[in-house]
């Protein structure tokens, strides 16, 4: 049990009228990059200030062994967090906030960070507010990957950036900055270009948790088959959990389905988590 | 302790303007005044005649006299200008202090930095109750030495003796003292005060200006009412309070005595609750009262839903 980074049970966020993240259970083990993905007000950002101790919650929660609405400040010696938009402060000169980040954060590099400025067009002596959006973003990042954490929670990171920096956030954050003893947990509309990254996936829809599962079983578990439009009956008596149509074919996708029937009736692929997420969205519980 | 100086000099360089810009400019101000008050003598006057007879005149005055009119103005006429901005400058920055970072969202930057609330609040009390009282003190004392390095060449300039005239008949350093006293004990008295600016600050929606005054104003303007209803006559209200409090308050400020001579006071001599003569005694007498322990309860009230409320500040 301690082995798990994040470990909640029953967790559960109300605000007054609605039920933003309804009695969820969550074992994230060290070691992952996960996907927490889920519509527009599904409850992502409602469960994440939960573990972030940025919101007060019911249930059990332990993030790395601390009780985070309590221990917001020992918990963030070992975890960092870039929420859904720019919040850097305004005022601030990029020197200042390097050095305000080094006299508060015991794990935090210099020298990773400046490496990560350097690739960047901002300089020191910029005020934040003098940056683009864009490099505000890159200039957050840059700090963040250089504090030593044991949990890094993104929520939609790379929002306003362009995509050349974003392919090279994700290359960086994989090669350079992940291994087996961090995890990881990212919220993005743009899933396809994490996908690649992560190691488990969890949906989040209505408060509740529609899909948990590792990447591995994403690709045991679930496949795709495209047939043209005469076998289009025979696939959907083998109760596909989602259908749809593209150029006059059909593409169906499957749980646990006999792979061997499936061939004969067409083209066989591993679904794209987009696509997963679509079905499951649309299709109900996996 | 490192993390609580990373946070003060966060405040510091957020507010640089208002605590390091205000008084410097102020102190410039003065230094200002004196040249064109000098170069108007000297223009009008054929070789600084008026200025030598004025020397001549003060140098008449008895001495020690002379150095208790200096005592006097430099802890009460010439730092006029710096507690006048000290005062605003403090409460606007208190009013903002749990609020901006709000506002602009920049409150999930800070809290994702492993720096506790309460450390955080810690910090801006304390930039409010020493580092701007202190950053002010020091260019005062800076703007003093310029003036009376200025004038003493002027002195020497027109054949008098700064040192007899006045340098070595005040004793500056027991003023300066006593302003920098002055200055922390009104933080600390004035604690109630700033703790219900902070609360303020940490939880109207917008314009915390409105929410600081109006319900102090409200409860006042019914409490008049209601007595007026009742009694018909106008007993003490909560205007009378805090007005009674702060002219109780450590603050040197100007009086007469009586005599038509200006004397140095702590607060305005309103209530004899209080001696008001500008004396250390008096300072400390004020901070171990019944008085300040009360005030210091009520700040504690207000401080700890400020923290209450600060810990809330992300909920939604």
């Amino acid at each position: 049990m301690m082995n798990n980074v994040i470990e909640a049970r029953g967790l559960t966020k109300r605000y007054k009228s609605t039920v933003a993240v309804d009695n969820i259970d969550l074992h994230i083990p060290s070691g992952r990059i996960v996907g927490l993905i889920g519509p527009n007000g599904a409850g992502k950002t409602s469960a994440l200030k939960a573990i972030l101790g940025l919101a007060t919650y019911d249930g059990e929660l332990s993030v790395l062994g601390k009780n985070p609405s309590k221990d917001r400040a020992a918990l963030m010696e070992d975890v960092c967090f870039i929420a859904d938009v720019a919040v850097l402060p305004r005022w601030i000169r990029v020197w200042q906030l390097i050095e305000l980040t080094e006299s508060i954060h015991p794990k935090f590099s210099r020298e990773k960070c400046m490496e990560y400025l350097a690739s960047t067009k901002i300089t020191l002596d910029n005020r934040v507010k003098q940056l683009s959006k864009g490099m505000v973003v890159q200039l957050h990042l840059a700090i963040v990957m250089a504090i030593d954490v044991k949990l890094l929670v993104l929520d939609e990171p790379t929002l306003g950036l362009d995509i050349l920096f974003r392919k090279q956030f994700y290359t960086n954050l994989l090669n350079d900055y992940f291994d087996e003893e961090r995890t990881i947990i990212i919220t993005t509309h743009q899933v396809e270009e994490i996908e690649h990254i992560l190691s488990d996936l969890i949906f989040i829809q209505d408060g509740r948790i529609a899909l948990d599962c590792s990447m591995e079983n994403v690709q045991e578990s679930y496949v795709e088959l495209i047939v043209p439009p005469d076998n289009a009956v025979a696939a959907r008596e083998l109760k596909p959990l989602y259908e749809r149509e593209l150029f006059g074919r059909h593409i169906f996708l499957y749980e646990n389905a006999n792979r061997q029937q499936l061939k004969e009736l067409g083209e066989l692929h591993t679904p794209s988590v987009a696509d997963l997420f679509v079905a499951t969205m649309n299709g109900g519980a996996a | 302790m490192n993390r609580l100086m990373a946070l003060l000099k966060r405040e510091y360089w957020e507010n640089k303007g208002a605590f390091r810009t205000t008084p410097l400019v102020i102190g410039g101000i003065y230094i200002v005044l004196l040249l064109m008050f000098l170069i108007t003598f000297n223009h009008f006057d054929n070789e600084f005649q008026s200025l030598k007879e004025l020397a001549r005149w003060i140098s008449q005055i008895d001495a020690s006299l002379r150095g208790e009119i200096i005592y006097v103005g430099s802890i009460t006429f010439f730092p006029g200008l710096f507690n006048i901005a000290l005062s605003f400058v403090v409460f606007f920055y208190l009013l903002g202090s749990l609020y901006d970072d709000r506002k602009d969202r920049s409150i999930l930057f800070w809290k994702s930095l492993p720096a506790s609330d309460t450390l955080t609040l810690v910090s801006k009390l304390l930039s409010a109750m020493v580092v701007a009282p202190v950053i002010f003190w020091a260019i005062y004392v800076l703007t003093s030495i310029v003036i009376m390095l200025v004038t003493s060449v002027v002195v020497l300039a027109i054949g008098e003796n700064p040192w007899t005239l006045f340098l070595g008949v005040g004793n500056p350093f027991k003023a300066w003292s006593m302003l920098l006293l002055s200055y922390l004990a009104q933080s600390i008295w004035a604690l109630p005060l700033y703790g219900w600016l902070m609360l303020v600050s940490s939880f109207a929606p917008r314009i915390p200006l409105l929410f600081a005054i109006l319900p102090p104003v409200v409860v006042a303007v019914l409490q008049i009412w209601i007595e007026f209803l009742q009694t018909f006559t106008l007993k003490k209200n909560l205007f009378g309070v805090i007005g009674e409090w702060f002219a109780n308050s450590p603050f040197i400020s100007i009086n007469g005595d009586g005599n038509d001579r200006p004397i140095a006071s702590l607060g305005i001599p309103l209530t004899d609750t209080f001696d008001h003569e500008a004396t250390v005694a008096n300072i400390f007498d004020r901070l171990f009262s019944t008085h300040m322990l009360i005030g210091l309860a009520v700040a504690a009230v207000f401080l700890g839903t400020a923290l209450w409320l600060r810990r809330r500040a992300t909920e939604s």
